[in-house]
């Protein structure tokens, strides 16, 4: 099989996990990682049931899906995007010492640049403090490719092995060539005697920690196969990395004299250090051409051979993305000629919520009972999704966003310090995701905090998802101990905006923990028709006779 | 070894109005000509009623950069003139601009619609298309967006043909009527200008 297919660079990774013979593909969504599961998930769904793939209700648990899978024997693929790998953290750190048997990669897209993300921190750097491998494609071609081949590796190391992107990548369409697809067979269970090391007691743990570190040698090794020394005739040099790479190997095509630079062409992790010295021994200055942290940079520099230049220096700009402009800037070459742009006050078109959408109603309800009990001004803590979007004008109506499911401990702990009223604003996606914990303490904390929950149903930001959530939240609420006469469901729609007012004042005022519960379907996933077929079965089910009514709609 | 021509296109519209579905046409019927391409865009928040830009980019070699520069655009294709405003400097001094009249002026201070205009016209090279009109005379509330293609394709290497076919299997799935309407549209673009003028 040697055809040529279209993708997104981070389609083509789950497109590898799929011919590489997985078993199964997890994941929370993310942009820029989203359209990876999902490819997959649509491979997996039309070739039958001999693969499975499944969202998870966070991506630490999605991890501890694949990794479950591999101790099976089975191949696994697991994907997120660069913040949710700080949720998967512990199982990531810990896997690296228990070790895989089935290959077990990790798709990490990150976003430099912050287009659709609150940092812009590094996934090679977890990984290096994870002491595991890391691949980093830097074309659509290389996506395909190093995810094959990290599945190879993972199994060859037993370790879990990163594919890193960056958005530029994961959203880079262009043609690639597919390799046969293999079966999800498997390598088949571990030996009796290797069980233990799944084991993390502190007696286990310590030998393989030492057993991690041994690997280190071969995980160089391994990387060093696809890092390149390009030797030049100048005595400055270029290390790129990534996208870094990319736009310097176009720039050579536009610049052919470029090519006179000896060259350190990253493409894995961990880094050489014989690759390191051999490629320093050629220059006497060298610009870093890497996505977010100054990594290489910092490496190259500590060797003192030469002098490095990047992101430190300022030869590239301390943050952001990289880009052709931002490397030609570093490199000395001029701008290109262009148009003129027209003197005319160009105001910024910035995202905004969907004409009818419910969280418009919930937010305007919460405002205005905030006025009604005399707090116009309260700081409502927010979370994570396009409910996020309330944080600007004109409805300013949330005041903190950190990660997934903090606004509920948020306004726990500044109603312990005093503030009242304290409410957090979460949707029902992001409360499956991290919130559930969260809501337990709350209760437990005894503290007076009202917990808005808006449920449209679905993962609405990044292309509705169903909601792990999904025709459950009053339940879950109730289970993690709301006393029923402090839950309240409400819809949120402009007909409805008394009562919720009055509901909503009525929480306000309520001690300990009141939760409301907003919900209306988006209207992005109700124009598609997303959960249609979900609504039909629910509704015959609850029509049946014989069938218990488990959940209401 | 000679520089190599790489060529680039930037498309410019509010999100909802169907700029990566364009992108990937594009992307398509460059491919299907022989040359390599390479398409950017980016998703997420942006694409809720927030500006949308993709990037589609060209050669007879292989490319390795998703990414243009300002001055690396031989084309720019808006489907919104304030949005076309924005790229204006991403086109080279021999670049073409190919834009929708009609604007999406849901928005705090969006300038008086003449001024857009004007500015535009100013750009030696435009073509301003009233898609609105176009789109009644056509009796095909969509035709906007492909008069536009039709338009702009003009400037690209690509046969008429070919984009007929991409168009063609663009739309098949939602039947025949639909092709036909688009490929229509397309070509009632594409005839906006004069043979040669492009040249």
């Amino acid at each position: 099989m040697n055809q040529s297919t279209l993708a997104l660079g981070v389609e083509a990774v789950g497109c590898a996990a799929f011919d590489a013979g997985i078993k199964g593909a997890f994941g929370y969504p993310g942009t820029p990682s989203t359209e990876g599961f999902e490819h997959v998930e649509a491979m997996i769904h039309a070739a039958g049931p001999d693969r499975v793939a499944q969202w998870a209700s966070n991506e630490k648990v999605a991890f501890d899906l694949a990794l479950g899978m591999s101790y099976t024997g089975h191949r696994a693929l697991v994907t997120m995007k660069h913040v949710g790998l700080n949720v998967a953290m512990d199982a990531y750190a810990n896997a690296a010492l228990t070790g895989v048997q089935g290959g077990l990669v990790v798709l990490v897209a990150d976003d430099p640049g912050m287009h659709s993300s609150q940092n812009e921190q590094d996934s090679r750097k977890l990984a290096e403090f994870a002491w595991l491998p890391c691949l980093e494609p830097s074309t659509v071609q290389e996506a395909y490719d190093f995810t094959l081949r990290a599945f190879a590796l993972s199994e060859a190391l037993q370790v879990p092995v990163m594919v890193r992107l960056v958005t530029r990548l994961a959203h880079c369409r262009a043609p690639f060539q597919r390799q046969a697809t293999l079966p999800p067979i498997g390598v088949g269970q571990v030996p009796g005697n290797r069980v233990q090391d799944w084991v993390l007691i502190p007696s286990n743990a310590r030998r393989r920690y030492v057993d991690l570190l041994a690997k280190q040698p071969r995980m160089r090794e391994a990387a060093a196969e696809l890092n390149r020394l390009v030797p030049g005739t100048a005595r400055r040099g270029v290390a790129a990395a990534g996208l870094g790479r990319a736009y310097f190997t176009q720039l050579i095509l536009e610049y052919p004299e470029l090519a006179a630079l000896p060259r350190l062409d990253v493409a894995a992790y961990p880094l050489d250090p014989a690759t390191e010295e051999a490629f320093l021994a050629q220059v006497d200055e060298v610009l870093v051409f890497e996505e977010d942290y100054p990594l290489l940079e910092e490496r190259l520099g500590l060797r003192g051979r030469a002098r490095v230049r990047g992101r430190l220096d300022g030869a590239v700009p301390r943050t952001g993305e990289l880009s052709p402009r931002v490397l030609k800037d570093a490199l000395g070459l001029g701008a290109l000629e262009h148009r003129t742009a027209p003197a005319l006050d160009l105001p910024v078109r910035a995202p905004r919520f969907c004409e009818g959408c419910g969280h418009v109603d919930a937010y305007e309800a919460v405002q205005e009972a905030l006025r009604a009990i005399g707090s116009p001004e309260a700081r409502v803590f927010g979370d994570i999704g396009c409910y996020t979007l309330a944080a600007q004008e004109p409805l300013s109506a949330i005041h903190g966003v950190v990660e997934m499911g903090a606004s509920i401990s948020l306004a726990v702990g500044a109603a312990l310090a005093g503030q009242k009223p304290a409410v957090a604003v979460i949707g029902d996606s992001t409360f499956a995701h991290s919130g559930l914990p969260a809501l337990l303490t709350a209760v437990e904390s005894g503290a007076d905090v009202t917990v808005v929950i808006l449920d449209n149903r679905v993962v609405g930001m990044t292309g509705q998802q169903p909601s792990q959530a999904l025709d459950q939240v009053e339940r879950l609420v109730l289970g993690l101990g709301v006393p029923a006469s402090q839950v309240q469901v409400l819809t949120p729609l402009p007909s409805k905006h008394a009562e919720n007012v009055a509901a909503t004042e009525a929480a306000l005022r309520a001690r300990g923990t009141s939760v409301l519960v907003f919900r209306r379907e988006c209207i992005q996933s109700l124009r598609r028709g997303v959960l249609k077929e979900h609504d039909r079965e629910l509704r015959e089910r609850q029509a049946c006779p014989t069938c218990v009514p488990e959940v209401q709609p | 070894m000679s520089a190599t021509r790489i060529h680039g296109i930037v498309l410019a519209g509010v999100g909802g109005q169907g700029i990566l579905s364009m992108a990937q046409i594009l992307l398509e019927a460059l491919r299907r000509s022989g040359l390599h391409a390479l398409q950017s865009e980016i998703h997420g928040m942006s694409q809720r009623g927030g500006s949308v830009q993709a990037q589609v980019c060209f050669a007879d070699t292989p490319l390795t950069s998703p990414l243009i520069e300002e001055g690396g655009a031989d084309l720019l294709i808006a489907l919104e003139p304030l949005e076309a405003l924005r790229y204006v400097s991403m086109l080279r001094i021999s670049g073409h601009l190919v834009t929708a009249e009609d604007p999406v002026a849901d928005m705090e201070g969006y300038p008086p619609l003449e001024d857009v205009h004007r500015a535009l016209r100013a750009v030696r090279g435009a073509h301003l298309l009233d898609t609105e009109s176009l789109a009644r005379k056509l009796a095909h509330k969509q035709a906007g967006g492909m008069a536009i293609l039709g338009l702009a394709s003009r400037f690209l290497p690509v046969p008429e043909e070919t984009w007929r076919e991409v168009i063609a299997q663009r739309f098949e799935a939602k039947g025949a009527r639909i092709v036909e309407k688009n490929l229509e549209a397309f070509s009632a673009g594409r005839q906006l200008l004069p043979e040669g003028v492009e040249a």
